[in-house]
């Protein structure tokens, strides 16, 4: 039988390896390409759910965080600089190269909510990987994506300001909720797997909440 | 092009393609895995001379891959992974012997890195930096020397899986290397697959002189071929070093090996003779009359008029070709899939109370107390994170045929996983994450955790693929004791000795007849449709395709008018045929972006701003003429900015695209390619899915039922993807760095070029959009979405 070992506790704060190695690369293009699909099946699928959002029609964001998720979960498992950028982008690129909905404006959405989660790990100097970090990494991928679709690409012109805003808003819960939560449980549960051996997040299971 | 008539023979004289033949050297060496407390090898000390070939045998948990992988300098040291001692290859470490070492790893799709042939063989040497030219030289070579005859072309994902494994062979010997290392590489495979394999290994180690070591468990076709045979200790170093004929000779090395549980050459494990079963316990169970089957709703039937009957106590072993239909067979069997034609029926005995005779229309939860199906791949079948919640899973799910009753109450789930944890000796393991396990105790729990539910049907695929001598014996004992008690037993198996000593008749399924296997190849889905890969637009560079549909769509994302997006539209239509499409098969593509479109359209029409007549009146929202005019706008804008993309997915190669955005666009060629590789594995991942969800119906999680059961089920089967998908990532990324992937410089045999083709469609991109704007613009109708 082969016990994992206790994180020692000062590993957080040694001197670390930043650099990608090719296993990281590997394995962030599959995360990346896997979440490629479940984009391109949602973005066929999303819209079964409209009715839920007649009423008020920016509380569709709140679904919003279905595109976000790669961003997190790569940052979390791979836990290298660009990590969560690279993710997002070749997720969205997937579906897009699968036929999206969003055409070939999906690359420039990837990269500006990758750069969220990732600005986020970038504060925390790529050392911290707990919840708080996650639900921030989130919420800043979930504004940053709210921003884009409302202000940038303005794929709502008919909604009023305020119905803008609330659509910000509701993007912001959505990354919290489904790319953070989300994201950071499902990291520990595959690194109980034993999936995780060959990466640097391969003892986040045993590591505390916050 | 095809390979020339150049002659493996030839080899040697090209001395280019050819490493020295490497000597390995080590001193108390040792090795501890990241997520391991002990050591996986110490205190190994070996001296093998150049162009020697070691067969390295020993219990599973030996270490034996760990050596193979150090070798190849693939293992990399980090806070918690270390080596201690030395380990040399001529005389240098392994992590500065790039090129001259080749791996091959048992997984066959994990082998492959290209999408096809003739790339993937040139893959090494590229990352290698060979000169182009040179490569191509080498790649024909290597192909013919392993006696692949294949259009440089073919897609990789057609290949079977002894032709994969000569594939990543080939790889190898374009690399040129001095030593190659072979970790279990027919394990996975049947019996032709083994001796093709194993063929094309020994002819390639005589043509270059290469030192090779080899990883395997099952010795029969490997020891006749071996200068030398290493058997490694759990924890220790090497405890026997002789010739095969020394040590797989009769005596108390043999014995030793055997009790490690070796597939010594001639060794099969002997049971007694199965007690001859009471007649009157003899009951059919379930039949199949005139069945055909088939993979997908739709698709080709992969095997037909089969007949068979499931008697109590009684085995069938189910053999044929690849590809035969053997295992689509099983499934159908098992419940898990439709048949085709003919019909299944459970009789009265299997099938009490149940609705339904054909075990396909039952719940999950009736499914697993009735027919237990047991996958090959241990892995798609856990469904939870503890050895002892496995075992008790299916029981607790599995229900009185026809009731919503349970069948087992709590006090019998638990002496059930008691009485099977310590018949499978995995008492010890009982709080431990089932992923976690070694490969034999994966086995043995995957038939544990079905036979739980005490089906009387158990069928079984490949059981026996991959596993050391005394799993096997296991595994015989306990479905030797499951017959005995009267469950039918079916197992797909290639294993003759495992049927028999099942006692089970055998059930031949002959080949489909031609044409029915065409639709084997699991590719497509990210590939250029083959009409537009060849077209005008499909033989342009990617990076023109996309500038072009880039700057088209600058002025939709600036304005929502209905003007410039149907000028878009129009000409993206107008395009077709530049693209070898129908408009037919354009919209089989891109139908789901019109109803996208169609749905933005509604959403606006219902609240954008009123003005004008009302159209219609839904109480709460009114759809008016202003509203549905930019109703009307907004819908054509999200399909003006979508189908211009789908030109480039149906005339793009992503292999293409990747070189183009490497070369080109000069993106990090190590992140293009790795996303490139993982593209390769999507079809995988496609099928994987499908497989998944047979699987884990089979442990009794309902795929039908509520919208929440079928969330839950749904996020437990993704979940159950990303791990394997992640598993798969790892081998692949072994694969790429044993094949020198990873540094600043490579050569690349396919070079991305510029022609004035591809000026012309940037022009004409920048051109549309122009026209798009002023068009737009002078109808009065530009609307910019910022204002």
């Amino acid at each position: 039988m082969n016990t994992i070992t206790q994180p020692h506790g000062g590993s957080a704060t040694k001197p670390k390896n930043n650099s990608w190695r090719v296993v990281d690369i590997v394995i962030a293009a599959v995360i990346a390409v896997s979440s490629g699909v479940i984009f391109w099946a949602w973005n066929n699928t999303h819209h079964v759910l409209d009715f839920l959002f007649l009423a008020f029609p920016p509380s569709s964001a709140l679904l919003a965080g279905m595109w976000l998720f790669p961003a997190v979960l790569g940052g979390l498992i791979i836990r290298k600089p660009g990590a969560a950028l690279f993710c997002e982008l070749v997720a969205a690129s997937v579906s897009s190269l699968l036929g999206s909905e969003f055409g070939l404006t999906v690359f420039a959405s990837g990269i500006i909510q990758g750069l969220g989660a990732e600005a986020v790990f970038a504060a925390f100097r790529y050392r911290r990987w707990n919840l708080p970090v996650a639900l921030l990494a989130g919420g800043l991928t979930g504004l940053l994506g709210g921003i884009n679709d409302a202000f940038i690409f303005r794929w709502f012109p008919e909604y009023t300001m305020s119905m803008q805003l609330t659509y910000v808003g509701f993007m912001t819960v959505s990354g919290i909720v489904i790319a953070g939560l989300l994201s950071f449980f499902a990291t520990r549960a595959l690194a109980k797997t034993g999936a995780l051996a060959a990466l640097a997040s391969r003892k986040a299971a045993t590591e505390s909440l916050l | 092009m095809k390979p020339t008539s150049m002659l493996s023979s030839s080899i040697d004289q090209q001395s280019s393609a050819v490493g020295h033949a490497i000597a390995i050297s080590a001193t108390n060496w040792g090795w501890r895995h990241a997520d391991r407390t002990t050591a996986a090898l110490a205190g190994l000390n070996l001296q093998i001379p150049a162009g020697q070939r070691v067969l390295l045998a020993g219990a599973s948990g030996a270490g034996k891959s760990t050596l193979l992988y150090a070798l190849a300098g693939v293992l990399h040291e980090d806070d918690d992974a270390f080596s201690t001692g030395e380990l040399l290859i001529d005389g240098k470490s392994p992590a500065q012997g790039r090129g001259l070492v080749g791996l091959m790893q048992q997984d066959p799709e994990t082998q492959v890195v290209q999408a096809r042939v003739g790339d993937d063989v040139a893959f090494g040497a590229e990352n290698l930096a060979v000169p182009a030219s040179e490569i191509q030289r080498r790649v024909l070579m290597a192909l013919d020397a392993v006696g692949l005859k294949l259009d440089l072309d073919h897609p990789t994902s057609a290949l079977s899986g002894g032709q994969k494994q000569r594939l990543a062979l080939a790889g190898i010997l374009a690399m040129g290397p001095g030593l190659v290392l072979l970790d279990e590489p027919t394990a996975n495979l049947d019996p032709e697959g083994v001796l093709e394999v194993r063929d094309a290994v020994i002819a390639a180690v005589e043509a270059t002189g290469a030192t090779l070591l080899i990883v395997e468990h099952r010795l029969d076709a490997w020891a006749p071929y071996m200068d030398r045979v290493l058997v490694l200790e759990p924890g220790g170093g090497i405890i026997h070093d002789g010739t095969p004929q020394q040590l797989f000779a009769p005596g108390s090395v043999r014995e030793q090996l055997i009790e490690a549980g070796v597939w010594v050459p001639g060794y099969v494990p002997q049971l007694e003779p199965l007690p001859p079963l009471d007649s009157h316990a003899k009951e059919t169970l379930m039949q199949a009359i005139e069945v055909s089957v088939s993979r997908n709703k739709g698709s080709s039937v992969a095997a037909q008029d089969m007949n068979l009957e499931l008697v109590s106590g009684s085995a069938w072993c189910i053999r044929g070709a690849n590809g035969a239909g053997k295992s689509t067979f099983a499934l159908t069997l098992g419940g898990l899939l439709p048949q085709a034609s003919g019909s299944i029926a459970a009789t009265e005995k299997l099938g009490t109370g149940a609705s339904e005779a054909r075990p396909y229309d039952w719940r999950a939860t009736e499914l697993v107390g009735r027919i237990g199906s047991v996958f090959q791949e241990p892995e798609h079948q856990f469904v939870t994170a503890s050895v002892r919640e496995e075992l008790a899973f299916g029981p607790r799910l599995a229900v009185k045929p026809g009731t919503k009753e349970t069948l087992f109450s709590p006090e019998e789930i638990e002496a059930r996983v008691d009485e099977l944890l310590r018949r499978l000796r995995l008492e010890h393991l009982a709080e431990a994450n089932p992923f976690t396990l070694s490969g034999g105790e994966k086995r043995r729990l995957s038939v544990a955790t079905v036979l739980a539910s005490s089906p009387a049907v158990l069928i079984l695929d490949e059981p026996t693929f991959g596993q050391d001598a005394n799993t096997w014996r296991e595994l015989a004992l306990l479905l030797r004791e499951e017959l005995a008690r009267g469950t039918a037993v079916v197992a797909v198996t290639h294993d003759q000795a495992f049927a028999q000593t099942l006692g089970a008749a055998e059930f031949f399924i002959s080949p489909a007849p031609r044409g029915a296997k065409e639709t084997q190849g699991k590719s497509g889905l990210l590939e250029a449709d083959i009409r537009g890969g060849t077209s005008f637009l499909g033989t342009a560079n990617p990076l023109a395709k996309l500038v072009a549909v880039g700057l088209a769509t600058i002025p939709l994302i600036a304005s929502m008018d209905w003007v410039s997006s149907s000028l878009v539209v129009v000409v993206t239509l107008l395009l077709l045929p530049l693209a070898g499409l129908s408009l037919r098969r354009f919209f089989s593509r891109a139908w789901p972006l019109l109803v996208a479109a169609l749905f933005a359209a509604w959403g606006t029409a219902l609240v954008g701003n009123d003005s004008g007549a009302v159209l219609v009146n839904l109480g709460l929202f009114t759809i008016t003429e202003g509203s549905a005019a930019s109703g009307a706008a907004t819908g054509m804008r999200a399909f003006a900015i979508a189908i211009p993309a789908v030109l480039v997915l149906f005339t793009t190669d992503p292999t293409d695209l990747a070189n183009a955005l490497a070369q080109k666009a000069k993106l990090p060629h190590r992140f293009v390619l790795g996303a490139l590789a993982g593209m390769r594995l999507l079809g995988l991942l496609i099928e994987e899915w499908t497989t998944l969800g047979m699987a884990r119906r089979a442990r009794g999680v309902g795929s039908r039922g509520s919208v929440i059961q079928r969330l839950k089920a749904n996020l437990g089967q993704v979940f159950g993807l990303l791990v394997q998908a992640i598993r798969r990532a790892s081998r692949l990324a072994v694969t790429m760095e044993a094949k020198g992937f990873g540094t600043e410089s490579r050569t690349w045999v396919r070079d991305s070029v510029f022609t004035w083709k591809d000026l012309w469609i940037v022009v004409f991109g920048a051109g549309l959009a122009t026209a798009a704007i002023l068009a737009s613009v002078l109808s009065g109708s530009w609307n910019l979405v910022w204002g």
